[in-house]
């Protein structure tokens, strides 16, 4: 059970292709991880549904870490809410205590109520709201990654009414952080942004924060549909599902070619529109979205025929 | 002398959950006599739902909870489906069941090995398993190592049966694939024999791993026999439509009440929820959530939470896997930790096997979708069952748009707080007479409510204000 560092190397060279790592990269990154000077990690969660935190646990490679459990292994993960042994006391300690660290962000900042709907501990007899502990944790975090579009932008928690005045990370904080977008995000994107932090790499980030590498291409420019006839109606698969307000052609993410759960499917092959959970706007009921061909203002879950 | 123990965060459980217990010596023994839980998380989903296109409910509300989104968008989706009138495919409903089935598989198995096992054993030495309390785990260090090694195995069986559920859902979390009217994935020869094998590996895995590793844990600590006990009041509201017509279902609903035997018919009209223990306004307590409303108030005397308690017939009831299989008569032991435990197992079971068979039924080359069209004026609900037991939704249209939106979750039943007439929820009930060894490392309180499995994600109309 104890592999790790070396093979999340291993896994570092089936990955460099796709990450552009090379060779001497490879060799730096095995030295962090094999360093005391590492740094650990903190999970935390905020307003949200803990679906990122299923997605990276539905993590999968051909090469080690071959899935979630051996990057648990690798991490040094000091606390993750669903995850931690500990509770209580125990866990605030290792969170007051923690130094050298990566905070990992899931979910959004409520921001109403002085932050009191989401509190997700106490210390020391005194509620501490999840918008106090990202900033106090985010001031002392070496780096800090926002990891889904409820953290990234406020996404479904600050959707319409938005009672809570739910905020993404970068907005309630002021500080770029590194966004994993998607609702939920890839597995693969979220231990594939970790992997060049680890070394020390920096990131390139396009305009909305999330990494260049990930989020470069659009769905639309990608997709094995696009110009094979359009869907008329659910129920039909392998059409484009332009008509029935995909917003493919506004979304950045590598679905069509990475696709999901191991391979076996993903949204638009299963004949079901993109909802563009990648972008800002989600979940956007459609008036607002750009360039959208057939989505004349009409919500993302539409028939459009 | 009384002492309180305040738990804050219980870890291992989806959402914000903080637990504060009383232990005092009761002939000589240290137990809980008081219990207070309270949900500190809301997001208020039902009101941001409101005016946004009812189409969307099936997608929106799978956002609900990232553990079991499938049984939100499947009940979403029928519950459009009734208040338009409209009538989906038969493939549809067999689909929405294979998927819905598959995703209670993954959430049992994830509840037992990730979140409840470490309150049996010594985890992993590292992070983030370590540190755990300092407390005596009484089994063994092989059997904590081998039971370790599946800690590690069942990760696997999650992500593999995720894998199974994509293959029609089209994605897990979250599935793309369900929609009012039917379902999205047309399913094929090649997709129907990639579920079969992935379910015989589930099969096996739930049969000669879950199972023996769930009986063993029980062995080990048989005082849990006897330990969380509560009301013996269970609920189920039934799911797996079989036949199309909603007359035969693979989980009949009903109630039995205090442990008694006797099956007593479900009717949703005699549910109701208090609020004088949570902060709303006391004039919406006791309605039903066709027409409840949910108007904050804070401060507010007496109140410590913001999860409202769901009643029947005024009478607090737990609801679950435990509820279905004693319900449906497939379980026949009793409430407590480990029935509620052995219980999910067996449903797993039950479910991995009927996979297949539904899976036979599928119709290739016939439609999946019927065309739905959203009504202008109308309302509609869904009850069926999560993972964690009854779930509800209730819609109102008006003037094309959702004008009302409520949702009725299993964890809000098990964890809610104390109602109009001062009876505590379900899982702080079963706290009472727990024993305490450690006031420093309370582990028996842990093990008591994690044997409920508690989504405080779901609970969606969850707050705690901090007190004054």
């Amino acid at each position: 059970m104890q592999i790790s560092r070396r093979s999340f190397l291993q896994y570092c060279t089936f990955a460099s292709a796709s990450l552009g790592l090379g060779p001497s990269e490879l060799i730096k990154l095995g030295q962090a991880l094999a360093a005391s000077k590492a740094p650990s990690v903190l999970w935390i969660q905020g307003a949200g549904c803990s679906g990122c935190t299923t997605s990276f646990l539905n993590y999968t490679s051909l090469m080690p870490p071959v899935d979630a459990a051996d990057v648990l292994i690798s991490l040094n993960l000091q606390y993750h809410p669903t995850l931690s042994g500990g509770a209580g006391r125990t866990v605030v300690e290792t969170i007051n205590a923690a130094e050298n660290f990566i905070l990992i962000i899931e979910g959004s900042i409520p921001t109403a109520f002085d932050g009191h709907t989401c509190i997700p501990w106490s210390d020391k007899g005194q509620d501490v709201s999840f918008f106090q502990a990202a900033q106090t944790l985010a001031a002392r975090a070496n780096q800090v990654i926002a990891i889904g579009t409820c953290a990234a932008y406020g996404g479904i928690c600050a959707m319409g009414s938005n009672p809570t005045q739910a905020k993404g990370v970068g907005s309630a904080l002021g500080i770029k952080p590194i966004n994993i977008a998607g609702c939920p995000p890839h597995p693969d994107w979220i231990v594939g942004t970790l992997l060049p932090l680890f070394m020390g790499e920096t990131v390139s980030l396009d305009n909305n924060g999330r990494p260049l590498f990930i989020y470069g291409q659009r769905v639309c420019d990608q997709c094995p549909y696009h110009r094979r006839g359009e869907a008329r109606s659910y129920g039909v698969n392998g059409l484009c599902m332009e008509a029935l307000n995909c917003q493919g052609r506004s979304t950045n993410a590598p679905c069509p070619t990475l696709q999901w759960n191991n391979g076996v499917n993903w949204c638009i092959a299963a004949g079901s529109p993109c909802l563009g959970c990648t972008e800002p706007t989600f979940p956007s009921s459609g008036s607002a979205r750009r360039g959208g061909r057939g989505g004349q203002g009409r919500g993302f879950g539409r028939q459009g025929a | 002398m009384p002492k309180t123990i305040v738990i804050d965060p219980v870890t291992r459980l989806e959402g914000h959950l903080r637990a504060e217990v009383t232990v005092d010596a009761v002939n000589g023994e240290n137990q809980v006599v008081d219990a207070k839980v309270s949900g500190t998380l809301f997001r208020g989903i039902e009101q941001m739902l409101i005016g946004r296109d009812p189409w969307e409910a099936a997608q929106l509300t799978q956002r609900i909870c990232g553990v079991c989104p499938v049984p939100h968008g499947v009940v979403a989706a029928m519950a459009l489906e009734k208040a338009a009138g409209s009538i989906i495919p038969d493939n549809a409903r067999i689909l929405r069941n294979l998927i819905m089935g598959a995703n209670f598989i993954q959430s049992h198995i994830l509840h037992f090995y990730h979140l409840a096992l470490l309150d049996f054993i010594k985890g992993p030495p590292m992070s983030p398993w370590q540190p755990q309390w300092e407390t005596e785990y009484r089994i063994n260090d092989a059997d904590s190592a081998r039971l370790n090694k599946r800690y590690i195995e069942a990760i696997k069986a999650f992500r593999q049966v995720n894998e199974m559920t994509a293959i029609f859902s089209g994605r897990q979390p979250h599935a793309p694939a369900l929609a009012p009217g039917g379902f999205t994935t047309v399913p094929t020869n090649d997709k129907i024999d990639l579920f079969r094998r992935y379910s015989q590996t589930v099969i096996d895995f739930v049969k000669n791993t879950y199972l023996p590793d769930v009986e063993f844990v029980a062995t080990q600590y048989p005082e849990y026999n006897q330990i969380g006990k509560g009301y013996g009041n269970l609920i189920a509201f039934g799911a797996f439509d079989l036949n199309g017509a909603g007359g035969k279902s693979f989980f009949h609903g009903g109630r039995i009440v205090q442990g008694n035997g006797q099956v007593q018919p479900m009717n949703n009209d005699a549910i109701n929820e208090h609020v004088a223990s949570s902060w709303y306004e006391n004039s919406t307590s006791k309605s039903h959530p066709v027409t409840s409303a949910t108007q904050p108030v804070y401060p507010k005397d007496g109140a410590y939470s913001w999860i409202k308690a769901p009643r029947y017939e005024n009478q607090a009831y737990e609801t679950g896997p435990l509820a279905r299989m004693t319900i449906n008569g497939l379980y026949k032991q009793g409430v407590s930790v480990h029935d509620r435990h052995k219980a999910r197992a067996l449903e797993t079971l039950k479910l991995a096997e009927a996979l297949p068979v539904w899976l036979d039924e599928l119709n290739v080359g016939s439609p999946v979708y019927s065309s739905y069209t959203a009504p202008t004026e109308a309302a509609g609900f869904a009850l069926a069952e999560a993972p964690r037991g009854a779930l509800g939704h209730w819609i109102g249209i008006a003037g094309g748009k959702i004008a009302h939106y409520q949702v009725l979750t299993p964890t809000c039943w098990n964890a809610s707080p104390q109602d109009d007439d001062r009876q505590p929820g379900p899982m702080e009930k079963a706290l009472l007479g727990a024993p305490v060894q450690d006031t420093d490392n309370p582990i028996e309180v842990l093990r008591v409510i994690h044997s409920f499995d508690p989504c405080l994600g779901c609970a969606v109309h969850v707050c705690r204000i901090t007190r004054r």
